[in-house]
C-alpha cells in the first residue's frame, strides 16, 4: 500500500518533480505549498481520497451515472463522468478507476494557468480544476497520460474546458452510491501519500 | 431542440436492400407511445402488415430504447427487440424481447433512441454507428463467427468500447429460435430475432457513443434512485460480494429469497470449483448497466467458456444433473449453456426442446438412427454438442428443430404433437413459447393460480416475462419458510392480503382458491391480470427490468407492501413530463390495447386465447384444476374491463378512439 512507504523515500522521488514545482509557486496565492527539509516543495496531500476493492466490482457502471448526473447539469453519459469502469466484458475483469488525488500531481505541475489547485475549501483538500481559469488546454490529460490510463482529467468539447474529480466537495457521490461498496472515501488529517509518484502507473 | 429529458430525439432508419440510411424524429411517436415495447408496437403498426412475414425482407427489425435508457435511473440499460416473430406458431405474429447488458445506453449516446432496419443486404454486412453516424460495412469476414469471436473481431476494428448485438450460425441460418447476443450473455431470445437478423444477411450491429442524455431533474432522479436502491441492496460484506453488510437484509428481487448474483449455479462441481480460490475458476455478482442488485453472475474459469448467467440460459441442460449425479452442476451443464449463447440459440425454447426429444424417445417415437442424435445419452456432452451443431447449421433433423419445438413438432404430428402440449402451453393460432409458471412451482407440480392461466392464454409470447406478480407471491412463501417450488396458495394468503390491496386494489384479490381448499376462484383473475399488463407494459416501455419493477413485493418490511409508483416517478424525473400513477396505467392499457390490435391484425381472436388440454385435465398439487369454461368467463370479464368486444376479443372502435388510437381503428376495420 502507498501509505506503507516512509515520507523520506517519497521526498526522494519527489525530486524529479523539482523543476515543475519551481513554476507552481508562481500561483503561490492560489496553492497551499509545502516547503520541505531538503528545500523542495509538494502541495498538500490530500486528506481525502477514494479507495477502490475492485474485488466487489460488479461493472454496473452506477458510478459513472451518478457522477455525471450530479456533475453535468443532467447530461448523463460515461463521458461525462469523472469516474470510469475499465471493464474487460467477456472474461470480466472489472476495474473502476478513480482519480488517485496524486500526491505531487502531474496534472497540477502541468497546468500552465494554475487552474488546477487544492480545494481548501471543503477540507478535501482534492487536486481540482477551476472551471473559470481553465482554458482547455489539456495539457493536464497529457501529464496524467504519462501514467495513468485512462488520464483522470476529461475535456469536455462542448465547454472547451476540461473537468476531474473534485470528490464532490467531500461527499462523493460514487462512493455514495456503488450498490456493492466497491468503492469507499478514506479520511486522514495527515494526508494521503497516494497516486504519482509512489504509485506511477494505473 | 426538444424541452423534455430522457428521449434523444432520433430514430436511425437502415434499408438494407438500397443502403440507405436516414433519420426521422421520435417525437413522431413520444411521448405518446413513451418508448421501448409502446414505440416498437406503433412503428409495427404502421410498417409491418399482416402479410409481411418473418423473413420477408419488408419485415422491421426494432431496437428500441425507452426514456429512462442511458440514464442514472436505476436497470436503465435495457432496451426491447422487436418485429413480425418469427417463432410465434403457426402464425408468425408481432412480439417483442427485452435485452439487458450495457449495449443500449451507448446507443443513446450514440444519438438514437431506436434503430428501423429493413430490407435485405446482398451480402453479410455489419452496421456500425458511432456518433450520430451509420454506416453499413463488409462482415464477409464475420460470417460464420461465433456471438463472442463477432464481437471479438468488432472490438479490433473499433474499439473495445463498443457495444455489439451479433448473431452466430443459427441466425444467419434463419433458425426460429436464434437469438441476438450482447458482451457475454445477454441475449434477445424469445421471439427468434436473430434469425430475422440472419434474413437480412446482417451479422451484427456495433455502436460507440460519447454524447448524452439529458435528465430534466438531476437532483430528482439521484434522489429516487437513492430510494430504490435503499429498498433493493445493499453494500457487501468486505470479500464476498454476495452478502448484504446488513445481515438480516433481503436483496429485493424474486421476493427476496434469492439476490445478488445469485441465480446461476447450482450445487456441484462447478460451483466448489468457484469456492475454491486456488482453483481459478470464480463466481461474481454482475450487473447490467446501471442496476442496484446485480443478479446474474459472471462465471469464469481456465477450461470454461467465460459469461454471465441467469436462471434460464444456465439452467438450460438440467439434463446434465440426473446423466451424472455425483457431478451436480458440472462443468457440462455450464458450458452447454455456454455452447448455445456462442452459436446463437435460445436457451429457453431448448428447455422445451430437450425434454420433449426425451419424452419421444422413451415413447418409441424418435430413434437415434432418424435423428442422427445420441438420444441414449441425453444428459451427456456428446448429446448437447450433437444437437447445437445440428440445429445451428440446419443439418438432418436439425433443420427441424431450427424451426422451434412448437413447430417440430406439429410437422411430426400425432403423438409426439401430442406430447409436446405440456411444454407449450397455448393452442390456438399463436402459440411457440416454452411454459413458464403456468402453475405456482411450476408444472407438472405446482398449484393452480387463477391470474397465471388467464396471463397465459392472452399474452404474445410466454407470460411470466414480467416476474413481479410471481415473485409477490414466492416472497409470500420465502416469508413463512416455504419456497418456489413448495409454496401452497392457502398457506400464503394471509402474507398477499395487504399486498394485493396495496397493487390490486382486493384483499380478496389473493384468495385463488376458495374456503373449501376444492375450487379455485377467478372472481379477481381479470382484474389482476388487467394491472398486471398495465404495468408490464409501461416497464417495458420506459424501459426498466422485469426483476426490479413492479416493486410489488417487499421482502424487509412487516406489511410487505412495495411501491409500485417507482417507475412512473423515474419517468416524471427524468422526462420531466408529470404523469401520476393514475395517468401512467391509462396509457399501459392503451398500449396494451395497441399490442392487441397488432396480434388481431395477424388473425388473432377469442378462440386463440386457449389454453391446450392437459391445463385442464391435470389436477394439481392441492387437487385443482383450472376450468375451462372459467377461463371462458374470465377472458369475458377482461376483454370488458378493456374495452374489446366479449365475443371475438377485438378492441372496440370507440375503445381504440377513447384511448387516442383513431388510426388502429381504422386500420383494424380494413383487416378483413
Amino acid at each position: 500500500m502507498a501509505t506503507e512507504l516512509d515520507r523520506r523515500t517519497f521526498l526522494r522521488r519527489c525530486t524529479l518533480g523539482a523543476c515543475g514545482l519551481g513554476s507552481i509557486i508562481a500561483f503561490g496565492d492560489l496553492l497551499q505549498v509545502h516547503a520541505v527539509s531538503n528545500g523542495h516543495t509538494v502541495p498538500p496531500l490530500a486528506k481525502a481520497i477514494v479507495i477502490v476493492d475492485k474485488t466487489l466490482c460488479s461493472g454496473c457502471r452506477t458510478c459513472e451515472m451518478v457522477c455525471a448526473n450530479f456533475n453535468g447539469d443532467g447530461q448523463n453519459s460515461s463521458s461525462h463522468a469523472r469516474v470510469f469502469v475499465e471493464k474487460e466484458y467477456l472474461k470480466g475483469n472489472y476495474q473502476p478507476k478513480v482519480c488517485l488525488q496524486c500526491a505531487d500531481p502531474p496534472c497540477l505541475k502541468a497546468c500552465p494557468v494554475g487552474a488546477l489547485q487544492i480545494d481548501r475549501s471543503k477540507g478535501t483538500y482534492a487536486r481540482i480544476i477551476d472551471e473559470e481559469t481553465c482554458i482547455g488546454c489539456q495539457e493536464c490529460i497529457k501529464a496524467c497520460r504519462q501514467y495513468f490510463r485512462p488520464p483522470r482529467p476529461v475535456f469536455d468539447p462542448q465547454k472547451e474546458k476540461t473537468f476531474k474529480c473534485h470528490l464532490c466537495a467531500g461527499d462523493p457521490q460514487c462512493v455514495r452510491f456503488c450498490p456493492l461498496g466497491a468503492l469507499q472515501v478514506a479520511r486522514s488529517e495527515e494526508g494521503f501519500l497516494v497516486g504519482y509518484p509512489v504509485i506511477k502507473e494505473d | 431542440m426538444t424541452t423534455y429529458g430522457g428521449w434523444v430525439g432520433k430514430i436511425l432508419r437502415v434499408d438494407l436492400t438500397t443502403r440507405k440510411i436516414s433519420e426521422s424524429s421520435t417525437f413522431d411517436y413520444v411521448p405518446q407511445f413513451l418508448g421501448g415495447r409502446g414505440l416498437g408496437a406503433k412503428i409495427c403498426w404502421d410498417e409491418v402488415p399482416p402479410e409481411v412475414s418473418a423473413f420477408d425482407p419488408e419485415n422491421r427489425l426494432i431496437f428500441a430504447t425507452g426514456p429512462l435508457t442511458g440514464t442514472l435511473a436505476p436497470t436503465s440499460g435495457r432496451f426491447e427487440v422487436l418485429g413480425k416473430c418469427p417463432q410465434s406458431a403457426p402464425v408468425e405474429s408481432f412480439t417483442r424481447s427485452g435485452v439487458g447488458g450495457h449495449f443500449a445506453p451507448e446507443l443513446k449516446w450514440a444519438g438514437y433512441d431506436a434503430i428501423i432496419i429493413q430490407g435485405k443486404a446482398s451480402q453479410p454486412v455489419y452496421l456500425w454507428i458511432s456518433d450520430q453516424k451509420a454506416q453499413i460495412l463488409d462482415a464477409k469476414d464475420l460470417w460464420g463467427l461465433d456471438t463472442y469471436q463477432t464481437q471479438q473481431m468488432i472490438w479490433k476494428i473499433h474499439g473495445n468500447k463498443t457495444r455489439v448485438m451479433a448473431i452466430g450460425k443459427a441466425g444467419e441460418n434463419q433458425s426460429r429460435i436464434a437469438i441476438i447476443l450482447t458482451d457475454s450473455g445477454d441475449v434477445s431470445g424469445q421471439g427468434g430475432f436473430g434469425g430475422v437478423m440472419g434474413s437480412k444477411n446482417l451479422k451484427a450491429i456495433a455502436v460507440r457513443g460519447t454524447g448524452s442524455v439529458i435528465v430534466a431533474k438531476p437532483k430528482e432522479l439521484a434522489k429516487i434512485t437513492h430510494d430504490i436502491q435503499t429498498l433493493f441492496s445493499r453494500r457487501s460484506v468486505k470479500g464476498n460480494p454476495y452478502e448484504p453488510e446488513e445481515k438480516s437484509f433481503k436483496y429485493n428481487i424474486w421476493g427476496g429469497g434469492y439476490g445478488r448474483g445469485s441465480l446461476t449455479l447450482l450445487p456441484g462441481e462447478l460451483l466448489d470449483l468457484c469456492n475454491d480460490p486456488a482453483s481459478g475458476y470464480s463466481q461474481n455478482p454482475d450487473g447490467c448497466f446501471a442496476c442496484p442488485v446485480s443478479c446474474r453472475s459472471r462465471v469464469t474459469g481456465p477450461d470454461i467458456t467465460p459469461g454471465v448467467a441467469i436462471c434460464a440460459g444456465s439452467y438450460m441442460y438440467l439434463e446434465s444433473m440426473v446423466h451424472e449425479p455425483e457431478k451436480g452442476y458440472s462443468k457440462v451443464t455450464w458450458q452447454a449453456a455456454k455452447l448455445a449463447d456462442l452459436v446463437g440459440i435460445n436457451a429457453y425454447d431448448l428447455m422445451a426442446i430437450i425434454p420433449w426429444l426425451s419424452d419421444c424417445y422413451r415413447a418409441k417415437l424418435l430413434t437415434e438412427e432418424e435423428t442422427g442424435l445420441p438420444l441414449e445419452e441425453i444428459g451427456s456432452w456428446r448429446f448437447i454438442s450433437t444437437l447445437l451443431d445440428k440445429i445451428a447449421n440446419r443439418e438432418g433433423f436439425g433443420d427441424l428443430l431450427a424451426e422451434g419445438g412448437q413447430r417440430a413438432a406439429a410437422k411430426l404430428g400425432g403423438k409426439a404433437e401430442e406430447l409436446s402440449f405440456m411444454y407449450y402451453p397455448r393452442a390456438g393460432k399463436f402459440g411457440g413459447f416454452r411454459e413458464h409458471w403456468t402453475f405456482l412451482g411450476g408444472f407438472p407440480t405446482g398449484y393452480s393460480v387463477t391470474p397465471l392461466a388467464l396471463m397465459w392464454a392472452l399474452d404474445n409470447r410466454d407470460a411470466m416475462v414480467s416476474h413481479s406478480y410471481i415473485s409477490m407471491l414466492w416472497g409470500a412463501a420465502f416469508t413463512i419458510g416455504q419456497n418456489a417450488l413448495t409454496a401452497v396458495p392457502e398457506d400464503i394468503f394471509p402474507i398477499l392480503k395487504p399486498v394485493m390491496k396495496a397493487v390490486y386494489g382486493s384483499e380478496e384479490a389473493a384468495e385463488v382458491s376458495g374456503p373449501d381448499g376444492k375450487s379455485l376462484s377467478w372472481k379477481w383473475a381479470a382484474p389482476v391480470v388487467k394491472r398486471f399488463h398495465e404495468q408490464s407494459l409501461l416497464k417495458d416501455s420506459y424501459v426498466v427490468c422485469d426483476m426490479l419493477f413492479p416493486y410489488a413485493f417487499n421482502a424487509n418490511s412487516s406489511d410487505h407492501i412495495g411501491d409500485t409508483s417507482l417507475e412512473s416517478r423515474l419517468y416524471s424525473a427524468v422526462t420531466g413530463i408529470d404523469m401520476s400513477l393514475e395517468e401512467s396505467f391509462q396509457k399501459g392499457e392503451m398500449l396494451c390495447t395497441l399490442e392487441r390490435a397488432l396480434a388481431v391484425r395477424d388473425g388473432r381472436t377469442r378462440q386463440d386465447d386457449i389454453l391446450h388440454g392437459i391445463y385442464f385435465e391435470k389436477e394439481d398439487a392441492g387437487g385443482r384444476k383450472y376450468g375451462r369454461e372459467e377461463l371462458e368467463r374470465s377472458k369475458t370479464d377482461y376483454y370488458g374491463l378493456m374495452g374489446w368486444d366479449v365475443n371475438s376479443g377485438i378492441p372496440t372502435r370507440s375503445t381504440l378512439e377513447r384511448l387516442g388510437l383513431n388510426d388502429v381503428a381504422q386500420g383494424l376495420e380494413r383487416t378483413p
